[in-house]
């Protein structure tokens, strides 16, 4: 007990993410037997993978102290385009008829993802407006471009070189998969061993003494607003290809889902604290929570509320760890003296 | 002994705190009808935490508490509340841009018929309680326009209205200009005089000796001792707070002469300071010092790019000079130590060694943009064994060190820079006594090693002769006063009048 009191609690917390993902998988994989198998594990890894490129992009903002509501519209409508400039027109495809080459087509999504970024970037830095107000309004301006532009209508028959990210196979491991370890590994070397990583946490931490440090503040916040919205474009990109079809409600909703995998892996709320490593654990625990409760035959309805119960738990373990950190910190300097 | 002439007796209170024991069986008492008591001790001493045990913030491990004679064996802040215990923080709790009245009666405002608030009770009310503490205010004035001391002032009196006995002031004067003390401190007398007892927790021992009738001391989670400030004296008190005797630090002068490395003429700021001229020169240490609003501090940020300069000319070392932000200045050779080390000095949650390399990682990364672990941790420990930072590990969060650790990790970021001028705002605030003589030396032995050229901006006159080759005084934004400290003549009391406005003889 003593040596749980000690060093171990704050250590535990931080690699809680972790605990959470061993004690979940071995639950799934006695309660059903499909769990452990390859094929759902593989499964487990493609659904994390749309959702695990949004929660790079959002804890690079929440790193900083920030968030961006508005990168599912901007997954959404970036999708929707990206579609409807590659399809033919008219029925059954639904797109522009332009039958725009697959690279271009990228080029002009990543520019309209950069665009939306730049867009909530300026407005919060430059004008001085709340990053809520600012994500939450392009949020549902852009969802509404999604649906203006396809009138609801879903876009069909993209090329299959598009499609390669999010259906394609390298032997037997899904491009996506790759992409999705690829994403993290770069997202994880960018913030802990490069001199902007390292800005993010400053600024995120305390923005004055990062100011003060000779870091420019809404430099870096315009930054990161930038990067998320081309990480939501480039998610665009896998998910188009994984489901094949363009559909205005691409990214519905899944804002809160994207913030509760951030959380739950580690990555704060109110900015400076936490890695991409384990945000990936996050992300993994949400998706292995679906699998297995989809494996069980839990209602959708059920899922949801299981969904939303995580979320809650997660910003309370958030919560609870600033607040156990609190008396820790008045502490130390007479723990250093014990030592 | 006789409980009942207690009003707060803790009796051997014991706390916890994950791999530490913070309080190890301490007693404190209050007298009934009225006290002023002194806690002092260093940094990490158990000050805070015994409050918090007795404000019910935190509960105890072991030990009782007494009030009026009645033992709780487990206190809670609502309970202590309901005894009449009220605690004054450092930063202020009070809603800015609510009226005084208003904040007066935050929670429980009078209302009339329909529900809505009864504006003119509530002023007239607010107006006849502060009447009778002795305050003459405006009331309708919102907080945010006042100084920082009635604040303070008004804190007190909202606790005395909520029928608090015993009132902790927790660093209430660090925040303060000294002018404002004066103020405070009659305040805090006269209601002493009506039978409220005071804790008063403070770095600054002049004014345990100024305010308190007796003194408790605190050395690593235990009480000390317990004195009447009658019998004591400066050096036996600093004796008894760190245990050993305090070494008066003395530096001595390594400037060397030649064209001064920053020179400032005739610089102006309108409603900071105007024509500012002063020079510094390699390896010099010069004092600036002034009232609270003088223009010194905001000379300071004007330089470092903090604030604009305003007009005049800068040279470093005889090039012309101007920083629109901290990143210019820390290119040119200027670093910049504030004297509000949480709010911009440094961040936290993130480690000792991310906070020191902060301004310098462009220099640590190599040709693919990534940062040189080896070279980051080299420099990190070679500046954490130069300062003398005592912690397990760079990697430990800044948060969880000393004030004085704290500080001397913000000089090591400053040093990292290998910066040409230091700019230091008080840089002894918020440290424990030794803490103060360590940082002198860092101070002196960074002009002798490195012959930097050092501006520290300062309350502390004392510390000033001893770390200082000059002093220059400045009153309302202007410099009206050089001493050189070596001359004989130069003393705290001249000192002081030029910093009050005298003019100088």
């Amino acid at each position: 007990m003593r040596f749980l009191r000690t060093n171990s609690v704050p250590a535990l917390l931080d690699n809680l993410i972790w605990v959470l993902l061993l004690l979940s998988g071995l639950a799934f994989s006695l309660l059903t037997e499909q769990f452990l198998s390859v094929n759902n594990l593989v499964n487990i890894l493609v659904h994390s993978s749309v959702l695990g490129i949004m929660v790079i992009g959002q804890s690079f903002t929440l790193i900083t102290g920030n968030f961006d509501l508005s990168a599912e519209s901007t997954l959404g409508l970036v999708a929707v385009v990206g579609a409807f400039l590659l399809a033919a027109s008219g029925e059954p495809a639904n797109g522009s008829g332009l039958m725009l080459h697959p690279i271009p087509t990228v080029g002009v999504m990543l520019a309209l993802g950069l665009l939306i970024g730049a867009v909530n970037g300026l407005l919060i830095t430059r004008m001085r407006m709340n990053n809520f107000v600012v994500t939450l309004s392009m949020m549902i301006i852009v969802r509404g471009l999604a649906f203006l532009l396809t009138q609801g209508k879903t876009v069909t028959h993209l090329p299959e070189s598009f499609k390669v990210l999010g259906h394609g196979l390298i032997g037997p491991v899904p491009v996506s998969v790759i992409v999705l370890i690829a994403a993290f590994a770069v997202a994880a070397v960018v913030t802990q061993s490069t001199r902007f990583g390292r800005d993010l946490y400053a600024v995120g931490g305390n923005r004055d003494a990062a100011l003060a440090s000779g870091i420019d503040p809404d430099r870096r916040i315009l930054h990161v607003y930038l990067i998320s919205g081309a990480l939501a474009a480039f998610a665009a990109w896998v998910e188009l290809g994984r489901l094949g079809v363009g559909a205005t409600r691409i990214g519905e909703g899944m804002i809160f889902e994207i913030q509760a995998a951030a959380v739950i892996g580690g990555i704060s709320l109110f900015g400076g604290r936490g890695t991409m490593i384990g945000a990936l654990g996050g992300v993994l625990l949400l998706s292995v929570i679906n699998s297995g409760l989809n494996l069980m035959q839990v209602s959708g309805f059920a899922i949801d509320m299981v969904r939303g119960i995580v979320i809650l738990a997660a910003m309370l373990l958030d919560a609870q760890k600033l607040r156990y950190r609190q008396p820790a910190s008045q502490q130390a300097p007479s723990a250093r003296l014990a030592a | 002994m006789d409980t009942e002439a207690y009003l707060v007796e803790m009796k051997g209170v014991t706390k916890d705190f994950p791999g530490v024991r913070a309080l190890a069986g301490v007693d404190f008492r209050l007298r009934q009808g009225g006290e002023l008591r002194g806690l002092v001790g260093k940094n990490g001493a158990g000050k805070s935490t015994l409050m918090n045990v007795l404000t019910g913030v935190y509960p105890s491990d072991a030990g009782e508490i007494v009030v009026r004679g009645k033992s709780f064996a487990r206190m809670t802040t609502t309970l202590s509340r309901q005894l009449g215990i009220a605690c004054v923080h450092q930063h202020s709790q009070l809603v800015g841009p609510l009226s005084i009245a208003e904040n007066v009666f935050c929670g429980a405002l009078p209302t009339g018929r329909l529900g809505l608030v009864d504006w003119d009770t509530v002023n007239r009310e607010a107006e006849e309680r502060l009447g009778r503490l002795g305050l003459a205010i405006d009331v309708r004035r919102k907080v945010e326009g006042l100084s920082v001391a009635e604040r303070q002032i008004i804190e007190i009196a909202k606790a005395l209205f909520a029928e608090a006995q015993v009132i902790i002031l927790d660093e209430a004067t660090a925040p303060l200009p000294k002018s404002d003390v004066e103020l405070l401190f009659g305040f805090v007398r006269r209601q002493r005089e009506k039978g409220v007892a005071f804790v008063y927790i403070s770095h600054y021992l002049e004014e345990i000796f100024e305010l308190c009738e007796n003194v408790t001391v605190m050395k690593d989670g235990r009480n000390i001792g317990d004195y009447a400030v009658s019998e004591l004296t400066p050096p036996a008190l600093i004796r008894a707070i760190s245990g050993v005797e305090v070494e008066r630090f003395r530096h001595a002068s390594a400037a060397s002469g030649g064209r001064p490395v920053l020179e400032v003429r005739d610089l102006s700021r309108p409603g900071s300071y105007s024509h500012v001229s002063l020079t510094l020169a390699r390896g010099e240490i010069v004092g600036l010092t002034g009232l609270e609003g003088c223009g010194k501090d905001s000379l300071a940020r004007g330089l470092f790019g903090l604030e604009p300069a305003g007009q005049g000319e800068v040279l470093l070392d005889g090039s012309p000079y101007h920083a629109s932000d901290p990143r210019e200045a820390l290119d040119q050779g200027l670093a910049y130590l504030p004297r509000d080390r949480h709010g911009l000095g440094i961040i936290g949650a993130r480690s000792i060694q991310e906070n020191i390399t902060l301004p310098i990682l462009s220099r640590l990364t190599n040709a693919a943009g990534l940062l040189s672990a080896r070279k980051e941790t080299e420099l990190v420990s070679r500046l954490i064994a130069l300062l003398d930072v005592v912690t397990p590990s760079a990697a430990q969060p800044i948060q969880f060190l000393s004030g004085g650790n704290q500080q001397k990790v913000v000089f090591a970021k400053l040093v990292s820079a290998s910066p040409r001028v230091l700019l230091l705002d008080e840089p002894t605030q918020g440290v424990d006594v030794q803490a103060k003589v360590e940082i002198m030396k860092i101070i002196d032995r960074l002009s002798r090693e490195q012959q930097v050229a050092t501006l520290v901006i300062s309350e502390e006159i004392g510390e000033l002769l001893d770390v200082c080759d000059r002093i220059l005084v400045m009153f309302r934004g202007r410099i009206a006063a050089e001493f050189e400290t070596s001359d004989p003549g130069t003393t705290v009391e001249r000192i002081l009048r030029a910093v009050e406005g005298a003019a100088q003889s």
